[in-house]
Order: structure tokens, then sequence, then C-alpha cells
């Protein structure tokens, strides 16, 4: 698990050794995964560090009359994806993955508050948030509700990818690396937000922030403590990655719905676009094989020959994850309204600290393994990015065809 | 930005960082009118379309669409197909600016097309965008005034031993030579009752508690209120605040609210202060009901200066779009106005010729859309509140194009006929200042020329009226009141509250940061609706503005000069 949603190859666990960052099913054997994610957003990190609302405030004025409030919120927005995955090794220097996510649903809430502002003569108090929104009723515009769902079974973009494992220079084999580099490339299928609605979500790789629409990789694996069971006791790996996002074009709400606060068309031009900013980013990560396990005379050991090498009965990883993040920039026929959102995706950092637990039940004579995983984007603080927390629990099955 | 992502991202440091865009422009437009409107529209036609959306579509239109159900059954006119499907407040505004285009020059008019030319927006909507600021104010005033005149009236004044004294609203003191511990009493009057839970009293700033306000019933509707301000210590000027609200609530329009009378600012002072009514400040009053309304300054001697802070309507948008539009005509002096894009004229400016000027709102009922109405009294199924005259900021163009001193900018406002109520304050380069104010001679009231107001050498205009005191005489028109602006605006006390404290700071040849550092005192500024703030120095035809945040003084001032 790797950033909001499990990037396919980094899943692919079942491989001997436990190397985490280079692991490759060998030739011939399928992987098949299936995880349910879950992915809570409640802040976002300013150019200080500092969480701040994922919305801004919105002060309200009644004209002529100066300030009636602030309308803010504290919107929190959970994703419920289910993953399916399935990767082939092509050779035992090639796997070929897929990955279909579905969101099963998502829900905002959107925690509304109010400031009070000005002293309103008119009416011979300050505006409470129920006065603001009957004000705001008699001008078309209606209360959102606080609570939002959607995307019920809805796809994300679809990921296809490639990891190769290369062959290493002479020089470097006494260094007992393994070295993998690997593609991604994001399918279109995702959905996008509703553009007249005031609280919604898309599933698109921009709506997620979680993964690129291509992603280059390379990673490094270096297991030390092998057990004579081809078990290594700990594995270092690292992976450097480069994401690209791809610009993409919007409709720009009119007000159909919402003539207060959401129109935008007759300034910023019936579209506009996004051009999200590409990611640099590095992990380093420690695997742990905490219970090597018994291996069982089974029909699986029988039918394999050999068990060296396969994966410890509980394996702990760890990971940290820094990713630097391009400006996003917004274009329109309106400047003010491109920086009004550019402020806040001003280039800036991500830091991920994940924790896995994977139980391989291989040598116990199940092609199964079962994971669960937390990956907290907010216990260090990041800058000018979402602050996404992910728990993930999933299981794979290995298969092979002798 | 995508080129060189990789580097900046290796670097791990922040590059290719957007940059916000500059929210105050200096334009300068050569040539014809239609040249010059062109070349506005053009180089500003993003704020252009933002700007009238912003405030005008997002924010103006549905909120004067809310009074239609309420103007309807007064005039019937505006129950027509035309103004239904939302269409109320824009028509409204629209009606007004083809009638007010009557009174626009051939070259303003030209302008105007340029401008529309430039920026790819309609005409009419450049139209309405240069003219409803009069025509909103005329018609907000009469919105105003009627809810105003459903609220508890305030009918008597007195202090307790003396005999009860009709309440007459004056912009100087009330009372005099009270004693320092004094018992007042008001009487409230109002059909649907006064709700005493809702009775306010305040004195300097401290609400009084429930056991300094007790209350008789005089008569149904009619509610005497006792109120013990306490020691008010040495002798002084205070200010007494009473509001109250009737027992009938209303949803019209929303939200539901009851009737609420303005807050009456009760200026008076203890015994031994020794002034006359007329020569007491108001104090300042700090209990966050009101704000600072706009207030315009001038400064006569060897290095005349004008200054004003502009208040009026920033609705989270006017500042992003603030500009200085610097004219150089191929006849004719060069001038600046301080405005916003899209707008061809400020409601500051300073020409080439050195003459400076610079107008605040003043509240009227003597105003042209109340006239129009009055036209058709007899049979109100005619009326439409319609603006005519010529918009204040278009006077404030013709002043800066053809003046050759304060005396002849005077002459010049006083010679046009006024879509709504204006206090202008014009100074020049030879240390001459002039005050006037305007309204719209609906009733026959003229023009004032209110230059005997100077204080020294200062000249000072808030929104209201100093001398047109009876801008309005006191009557019923289809069972609505008209009275003069000291009965019903919002802007009264607190205008004089402003000027007050302009008052209090001038000293003798002042200097330009002086003055800078005065328009951000707290006590000028607005929070919330702050515009722009200008310093005129008309002798060195350099003019300094700071815009473009709320508030303006928040930001620095930048100089423009004005030059052939």
């Amino acid at each position: 698990v790797r950033r909001a949603l499990p990037v396919v190859l980094a899943l692919v666990a079942a491989q001997p050794a436990g190397a985490a960052e280079t692991t490759m099913p060998p030739k011939g054997v399928w992987l098949i995964d299936v995880s349910y994610v879950q992915s809570t957003i409640d802040k976002a990190w300013d150019g200080n560090r500092q969480a701040q609302s994922l919305i801004d405030p919105i002060p309200r004025y009644e004209p002529g009359a100066g300030l009636q409030g602030i309308l803010s919120a504290r919107p929190v927005a959970t994703y419920q994806i289910a993953l399916f995955q399935i990767a082939y090794g092509l050779f035992d220097w090639l796997t070929l993955a897929v990955n279909v996510p579905v969101v099963l649903r998502t829900t905002i809430d959107a925690n509304f508050q109010w400031t009070p502002g000005d002293y309103q003569s008119s009416i011979g108090r300050k505006y409470s948030l129920d006065d603001f929104w009957a004000w705001a009723a008699s001008l078309g515009q209606p209360r959102p509700a606080d609570h939002w769902v959607g995307n019920q079974g809805t796809l994300a973009d679809i990921l296809i990818g490639a990891r190769v494992l290369l062959p290493q220079p002479k020089v470097m084999r006494p260094l007992g690396l393994r070295i993998a580099g690997s593609l991604q490339v994001a399918l279109p299928t995702g959905h996008e937000p509703d553009p007249e609605e005031l609280i919604s979500a898309g599933t698109t790789t921009w709506d997620l922030h979680a993964y690129g629409d291509v992603e280059v990789h390379l990673a490094l694996d270096r297991p030390f403590l092998i057990e004579p069971s081809g078990v290594a006791r700990v594995n270092i790996g690292a992976d450097f990655f480069y994401s690209y996002f791809r610009p993409r074009t919007y409709q720009t709400p009119t007000g159909s719905l919402n003539p207060l606060i959401l129109t935008y068309a007759p300034y910023v031009g019936s579209t506009y676009t996004i051009d999200p900013g590409d990611w640099f980013g590095a992990t380093l990560s420690f695997d742990l094989a905490m219970i090597e396990g018994p291996t069982l005379n089974t029909w699986l050991s029988r039918r394999a020959g050999s068990t060296f090498g396969w994966p410890a009965l509980l394996t702990l990883g760890v990971g940290y994850t820094y990713i630097a993040t391009q400006q996003t920039t917004w274009q329109s026929s309106s400047p003010q309204w491109d920086w009004d959102r550019e402020k806040h995706w001003l280039p800036g950092d991500k830091n991920l600290v994940r924790v896995v637990a994977t139980l391989s039940l291989l040598r116990l004579g199940l092609p199964l393994q079962i994971y669960g995983g937390y990956r907290a984007q907010d216990w260090i603080p990041g800058r000018y990015t979402r602050a996404a927390d992910l728990f993930t629990v999933g299981a794979r099955v290995v298969l092979k065809a002798w | 930005v995508r080129r060189g992502a990789a580097a900046c991202a290796v670097v791990l440091i922040a590059c290719g960082a957007a940059q916000p865009p500059p929210t105050r422009e200096v334009l300068h437009l050569y040539g014809t009118p239609y040249a010059r409107g062109l070349q506005h529209g053009a180089q500003l036609s993003s704020k252009i379309h933002s700007f009238y959306t912003t405030l005008l579509t997002a924010s103006l239109f549905p909120y004067l669409g809310r009074e239609q159900s309420d103007l309807e059954t007064l005039l019937p006119i505006y129950q027509d197909p035309r103004y239904a499907n939302g269409a109320f407040a824009y028509q409204l505004m629209l009606d007004s600016a083809h009638n007010v285009e009557h009174s626009l020059t051939d070259d303003e008019r030209n302008e105007l097309r340029g401008l529309s030319d430039g920026s790819g927006m309609s005409y009419d909507d450049v139209l309405v965008l240069n003219t409803f600021v009069d025509t909103l104010l005329a018609v907000r005033a009469i919105a105003l005034a009627i809810r105003l005149s459903r609220a508890p009236q305030l009918t008597q004044l007195w202090v307790e031993g003396s005999p009860p004294q009709p309440y007459q609203v004056v912009p100087w003191a009330a009372l005099t030579e009270v004693p320092s511990s004094p018992v007042f009493h008001v009487t409230l009057a109002d059909p649907d009752g006064i709700d005493r839970a809702s009775v306010r009293a305040e004195v300097d700033g401290t609400l009084l508690g429930a056991d300094a306000v007790s209350f008789a019933d005089v008569d149904a509707g009619v509610l005497d209120v006792r109120i013990t301000a306490g020691d008010l210590g040495p002798p002084g000027a205070h200010t007494l605040v009473i509001s109250a609200s009737d027992t009938a609530k209303t949803d019209i329009p929303p939200p539901t609210h009851e009737n609420v009378m303005r807050d009456e600012e009760i200026l008076f002072t203890t015994q031994g202060t020794g002034l006359d009514a007329h020569d007491v400040l108001r104090p300042r009053l700090d209990d966050g009901r009101t704000r600072p309304p706009p207030v315009a300054f001038a400064l006569r001697g060897s290095a005349p200066l004008l200054a004003q802070n502009f208040a009026l309507l920033d609705a989270n948008t006017a500042h992003n779009h603030t500009v200085v539009l610097v004219h150089h005509p191929d006849d004719g002096p060069a001038f600046a106005t301080v405005g916003w894009a899209g707008v061809v004229y400020g409601f500051s400016g300073l020409s080439s010729a050195g003459v400076g000027g610079a107008c605040n709102p003043s509240d009227t009922l003597n105003n042209s859309v109340v006239a129009n109405v009055l036209a058709h009294v007899d049979d109100l199924s005619k009326a439409r509140l319609v603006a005519s005259g010529t918009p204040i900021g278009f006077t404030l163009r013709r002043v800066l194009s053809t003046a050759t001193d304060a005396a002849s900018a005077v002459a010049t406002v006083e010679a046009l006929s006024h879509v709504y109520g204006w206090s202008c304050v014009f100074a020049d380069a030879a240390g001459g200042a002039s005050h006037v104010e305007v309204d719209s001679g609906a009733f026959s009231a003229p023009a004032v020329h209110a230059d005997e107001v100077a204080t020294q050498d200062a000249l000072i205009a808030s929104s209201a009226y100093q001398l047109l005191l009876d801008d309005a005489p006191t009557l019923s028109v289809a069972g609505e009141h008209v009275v003069p602006q000291r009965d019903w605006s919002g802007f009264f006390f607190r205008s004089q509250r402003v000027a007050a404290a302009v008052q209090r700071s001038l000293t003798p040849s002042m200097g330009v940061e002086e003055v800078e550092r005065l328009l951000g005192d707290a006590q000028l500024v607005d929070p919330s609706d702050s515009m722009n703030a200008v310093v005129i120095e008309p002798a060195a035809r350099r003019l300094s503005a700071a815009m473009g945040q709320v508030p303006a003084t928040a930001g620095p001032f930048e100089a423009v000069e004005v030059m052939p």
C-alpha cells in the first residue's frame, strides 16, 4: 500500500525472499488480489504545514450592509473502495498487472459552521446560520445537505502496469541488490464530479490524488539475515518514482443549482483546464519477517517441489514515502479565479507513513495471503497537499498451473 | 511549468509556483473617447466580466430581486412578464440605465461603446455597470425608508425632572448640560406594540442592564422607557443609543424578523461641559453595530490636499477589480479616476489642471427615482422605479475634464441634475477647496454649496448632509412616508461621528504620510465594505491610492502623476 490507493505492483508480495519493492511472481504464476480500502480525508496542509479545512471559508456579504458572516465547513470525505488486482508472471523477469478500483461509495459530511459578521440593522441582530440560509433561499440559493453520498459502484481510473527485473551489472552483484523498473498507466475510466453541485466528489486520479496518470518506478531491495529456508529476516527497499498527470478540461459551473455560490461561467468561460502538475517521490521501506512459521508437507509444497524462499508466516512492513508535488495550474478566462484555486496547490509535498502486516499461508498449504495496513498522511505534515489516511484489508491468492 | 519539473522535484524545492494576479491596475488610455473605451475594455476584459458577474449577477441582482413581491403590490407594472423569471432586478437596472443614458454626452456614450467592443460585453450590460450605483442607491433608499416607517418611532425625549419634549433628529447635541448621573425618558410608539425585550439602551457603547431600564405603558402601542445612565464622570459629550422592535414578525424579506428601528444616537453633554449644542463633536462609539461610512476632506494652504476613504459595497469582490484610469484625451486635460474594471469613472479623481474631487453618497428620498414615481402618483399603474439625471461618476468626469479650480468644479456640479444625493469636496492647485451637497430636486430643494462649513483650513464631508438637512419634506405618498434624510438614513449618525473623528485628528499643514495614516485609523475604516482610499495633491498633480484589498488601507498607497 503506497498511497491513497494501493498501487498494483507494490501489492504483489508473494515473492521468494519476501522482497517488498521489487516483488514479482515467477513465470506462470497468477496473483489475484481483492482488497477493501477506506480512505478518509479531512484536512489540507497549508504553506506553513498547518492543517486547514479542505474548503476555504466563504465570507458572505449583504450588499451595502457589510459582512453577514463567514460560512465555513470542516468536511470529512470518506471513500470506500474495492480493489481487484490481477498480476501474471509472463517471465521470471516480467510481470504484467491490471488493477480495477471500484468506489463502493463516497460520503461527505460538510460540517458547516458559521461565524457571525456585522450587526444587521435590518433584522436587529447578527445573522445566524439559519438566518443566512433563509436569506440565501430568498435569492434562489438552496441550502446544501450536510451529508452527501454518491459514487456508489463507480469505477475509478483503471491501472495497467508492467514490472521488469533489471539485469544487474556485474559490479553490483556483490551488493546483493535486486533492482526492478515498472511502468504504470491509468486509463480514464473514472468519474468526474457534478460541476453544479456544491458538495460532490469524483473518482479520477486527480480527484483521488493518489497516483498519477503515468508512473515510472525504479525500485531496489536488499535482503538481510537470510535464513536457510530462504526467508530474509529483514529487507530494506527503496523506490523512486515520477508521476505524470495529464491536463484535463472541466465544465464550469453555471449556477443552475447554486446561483449565489457557483455562478462562474460568465467570466471563467464555459470550460477550464487543470494541469495537476507532476510528482517526484521516494520510498524507504523495511520488511521484517516476524514469524517464519512451520513449513508443512502439503499438496502445495509437493506440487511446488521446493519451498525455498516462500514468504514467512507473518511479515511486518513499515515505510516512509516523500512526494514532491509540482504546482497545479488552472487555466480559464479569469486569472483571479485561477489564482483563488492555485494558491492552495502551490508546489508542496506529502509525507506518508505506512504499516502493513501480511499473513502468508503458503507454508501451511494454502496459496493465500491476508494483509491489513494503515497509511497515514497526517502524522508528518505536508505542504499544499491534502492529507488522506487509508485503511486497507485484503487477500490475495497465488495460482499456478503446473 | 512542466519543463524542469523533474529538476525541481529532485532538488526538493518549490519552483514554478503560481503568482497572484494584480488586484489593482493602472491604465493609461489615449485618443478619442471610443479609443479609450476600447483600450480599457480590451485590457481588462477578464476583470470586467468577472466584476459584472460577481457583483451584479451573483450579488446585487438576486438581492434586489427579493423586493419584487413587495413592489409589485404598489407598482403593478412590475407584474409585467418582462420582469418575471428572475429578470426583475436586471430589467429594473436596465430601464434606469436607458433613461440615464439620455443625460450622457456623445463622448461618454462613445467611450461606453468602445468599452463594450473591447471587452466583448454587450452595450446594455456596460451601460448597467456604469449606472447601477446611483440607481441602486435610490431604489434602496425607498425600500429602507418604507421598512423603517413600519418600525417603532421615537417620539419623545426628556431628562427626568423636565417636561417631555418631542424628539427631533439633529446632527448636533440633542441635550446639553444634563446632570452627570442623568435619567432619561424616551417614548416609543408603534401600532403593533413595542417588544419590551427588544428595547436596547446603551451609553457610550456600554449596554445598560435590565436594572437601568424600566417601562411604563402610556397608551396602546406607546411605551415610556426610563433609562438610568449612571454616573458619567467628568463633564463631557456622551452618546445614548436607543433601539427597539415591534411585536410583529415578518419574513419579507427573509429571514424572519421584527420591524427594527434605526439605532437612534442621542448626543448630549453633562453639566459643566460648557459647549453650545452645535459645537459638540460626536465621541467615538465602539459598540460594534455600525461601520464608518465614506469620508472626504480637503486641506487648504500652500500644499493643498484632498483625501477620501471610500466605503460602500465590496461584496468580497470589488477589491479584486480596482483600477486607476489615466485618460489622455486628444483635447482637454489629462485626468485620472480611481475605480473598478469596466466602470469609466470613480468617486475620486484628479486632472492635470490641478483639480481634484471626491464624492460620497448621501442618502435621500429627494432622488430621481422618487421623482419619477411622484410624476405618476395619480395613476400608479404607470409608475416605475426609474432613475434619471447624471450619475455622480460622470459628473465628476466632467469636472475633471473642464474645471480649472474648485469653484468652477462646484459650478459644474450645481449645473447638472443628479440621480441621487451626493456630498462632494473639491480642491485645486492654488489651495482652493469647496464642498457641495446635491440631491435630485424632486421637491425643489436646490443643491447647496456648502463651503461655509469650513473648519479653519479644512473641509470635511462625510456621507450625511451637513447643510441640506431638509432635503425632503415630510409627507405621505400612496400611503408611504417621505421624510428627510435625518429621520431614516442609517448613515446619518455615524457620518457625523466619522467627520468628528477627522476633525479631532486634523492638524495644520498635515503631510501626505500623516493623512495616509489618518485614513487608516480604525475610526475611519469600514472593515467590510472599504473600497479605496486616496490622497490627492493637486499642486503636484499626484494621486496616491490604496486599494486592491479589504480594507483598502491595509495595503500601501501607490502614487500616479497626472501630467498633461
